[in-house]
């Protein structure tokens, strides 16, 4: 929990992508807090938990005025920070869209966000955006070259959006931006496409490979998002818990099996199935489980404080609260 | 309603005893099940022992805790028995210069690539780990080739091995361990018999760069002997490519014995310790001065040839 006194704590938050994990979970947590400050919504639906607690805009980033109809939005509710969450939870088949969404939808809210003279912009990032490689050394630190993954159009669009943002970094000197690369988050009730991979009791990975994972917690990510904003830390920051983990001992631990498939077979005839689903082949998710991308998380421990949860807890937080699933 | 409080209380009570009943039967039915299948087949046994060895590439036992780099304390303590054998019986290392001018740790020790698998770093790191009980076990460096090779990736990375780049070798210094590097790099591991226990040119100078800008010594280690356990007499790089491999070698063994050609023949070794190479006289900033680092560098492999020369002068036999 973020201490209650924050000096220069800004009185309106925008968050566009509201009824994602992170916008819907952040607004909850910042209307808990004593002097809560006005939380301004911005997506296409309206989660119904903040139906008249916050002010809801329907704005569609996809649309080609969306910059100028943001900017105009933000001038009127006077935001003063904003949180871009718009991102897509997991890659769909319909590439265009997500490329239109993620990279372009971000370019409208860094115009907008210039012409209103927003002076905290926190970027909600992924270090899946390093990529996985064989060549990655053991940490990555923030400074490390973004090189995504070539097949996962996901991770290329934020690779593209997180350029813009440091070009408009460097124009907006003045601007305090804060880029939080989270690894993989686990937890009760955070959901996606990785948690579900590892919620079956039969979990498929690659044959001769055992990388080092490391997850961060819903509820460390969500503090430090929190912080973020209202304390404001300029900056690019890895978020993830401490300690590594090798997938068998991950799979052993949660008591699920591991399918093995030899990776020059599974991609081929997973190909067809994948693109359908995901709009990428086997390899775009695949390649996570195969080569090292774990972050270093220093910089970000220093920043905001040390997570409540190492991997190993975040990953025996989230096996024990599906284990409960079933008994409901 | 017809029946009162009472009555519906009665009911819930039952309800109760009747789940708990079912609960109990269930857990008995459960527990037979588990004895009886003690005596299953034995396929199936079989099955599902194949099934776990293979999902855990071979490593059943092991604790459910690495460090940073990857290295299983339990997984170790096992493999520590098979590096016993190899050090004491299958390859009699003899060792010299780790008492006499200890290598203050941690240090960078530096040494010549010798064969495919990177048995000379695990000897190293298991005599200086005997040798120095009180320090945390040296890490040895390994080719990037080899650190991406399904099935021997995760178990080097077990034992101690880990990627060679130059911030592994930062972060692993920083933390107070070890590190020993083959700076001949792939060069050097591939060369063929003929050009044996002549060093290649050590890279670009990172580990002089390393060890300057991390202010630890360098330790010279001549490996003897290791170069003659795995003969590379020529060098296959056509059917290799198909692979995904450098290069696939022929040795007097292999690939004519299948696997068991990957077995290192039973040369004598010698682990000669130089006395270790002081930067601290430098200035940090030396690390950015690609000059210095070359003849730094250069200096570092002349001294390790020198020490390699006199080695195998001084050796009787190859077996003996």
């Amino acid at each position: 929990m973020v201490s209650e006194a924050v000096v220069d704590a800004p009185s309106c938050i925008a968050i566009t992508g509201l009824d994602t994990f992170a916008g819907k979970r952040l607004a909850l947590r910042l209307l808990a807090r004593p002097r809560p400050p006005v939380i301004v919504g911005l997506d296409l639906r309206r989660p119904w938990r903040l139906e008249g607690r916050i002010r809801f805009h329907r704005v569609d980033l996809t649309s080609p005025d969306a910059g100028s109809r943001l900017a105009e939005l933000l001038v009127r509710e006077r935001a003063d920070a904003v949180v871009h969450a718009a991102f897509r939870r997991d890659p769909t088949p319909d590439v265009d869209y997500d490329h239109e969404l993620e990279t372009i939808g971000s370019l409208h809210v860094l115009n907008a966000c210039a012409a209103a003279k927003v002076s905290r912009l926190v970027w909600l990032s992924s270090s899946m955006l390093y990529g996985p490689r064989p060549d990655n050394p053991n940490f990555l630190s923030e400074s490390h070259p973004l090189r995504g993954h070539p097949d996962a159009h996901g991770v290329r669009n934020r690779v593209e959006a997180e350029g813009l943002v440091e070009s408009w970094r460097r124009r907006h000197p003045d601007a305090g931006v804060t880029v939080l690369r989270s690894c993989w988050a686990m937890g009760p009730t955070y959901d996606d496409r990785v948690v579900r991979h590892f919620a079956s009791p039969v979990v498929p990975t690659l044959l001769g490979y055992d990388p080092l994972l490391q997850f961060v917690h819903e509820e460390d990510l969500l503090d430090v998002i929190e912080r973020a904003v209202l304390e404001g830390h300029p900056g690019v920051y890895n978020v993830v818990g401490r300690g590594v983990l090798p997938l068998s001992t991950l799979l052993s631990l949660a008591g699920k099996r591991s399918l093995p498939l030899a990776p020059a077979l599974f991609y081929r005839i997973g190909r067809w199935n994948a693109e359908r689903v995901t709009g990428d082949p086997p390899a775009a998710f695949y390649d996570y489980l195969r080569w090292l991308w774990v972050a270093d998380g220093e910089r970000g421990w220093d920043a905001f404080g040390e997570p409540a949860y190492s991997t190993r807890e975040a990953w025996i937080s989230f096996v024990s609260s599906r284990r409960m699933r079933r008994y409901r | 309603m017809e029946s009162g409080e009472n009555g519906h209380d009665d009911a819930d009570l039952d309800d109760v005893r009747r789940a708990l009943a079912a609960l109990r039967d269930e857990v008995h039915a459960r527990l037979a099940g588990r004895a009886a299948s003690g005596a299953a087949p034995a396929w199936e046994d079989l099955f599902e022992r194949a099934r776990r060895s293979l999902s855990t590439l071979g490593m059943v036992e092991r604790s459910g805790e690495v460090d940073e780099f990857g290295m299983d304390e339990v997984v170790l303590q096992r493999a520590s028995r098979v590096f016993d054998f190899l050090m004491d019986t299958w390859w009699r290392v003899e060792t010299t210069g780790l008492d006499t001018n200890a290598p203050p740790l941690p240090s960078l020790f530096v040494a010549n690539a010798s064969g495919l698998l990177p048995w000379d770093g695990i000897m190293i790191a298991h005599a200086v780990a005997r040798a120095r009980r009180d320090a945390q076990r040296p890490r040895f460096l390994v080719a990037d080739w080899l650190m991406t090779l399904p099935f021997v990736q995760p178990r080097l990375a077990r034992v101690g091995g880990v990627r060679a780049c130059r911030e592994n070798a930062e972060r692993l210094l920083r933390s107070g361990r070890s590190v020993i590097s083959f700076p001949e790099g792939v060069k050097g591991s591939t060369k063929s018999f003929r050009e044996r226990y002549r060093l290649k040119r050590f890279g670009r100078g990172g580990a002089v760069r390393t060890a300057l800008h991390m202010g630890v010594p360098l330790v010279p280690v001549a490996v003897i002997g290791a170069e003659e356990t795995q003969p590379v007499l020529f060098r296959m790089t056509s059917v290799a490519r198909l692979a995904g491999l450098p290069f696939v070698p022929v040795t007097p063994t292999f690939p004519w014995l299948g696997p068991l050609g990957l077995l290192p023949l039973p040369a004598r070794w010698h682990l000669r310790f130089g006395a270790p190479l002081d930067l601290g006289a430098l200035d940090p900033a030396a690390a950015d001065d690609e000059l210095v680092i070359a003849r730094l560098t250069e200096d570092l492999r002349e001294r390790l040839q020198a020490m390699l020369h006199e080695g195998l002068r001084e050796r009787e036999g190859i077996f003996a």
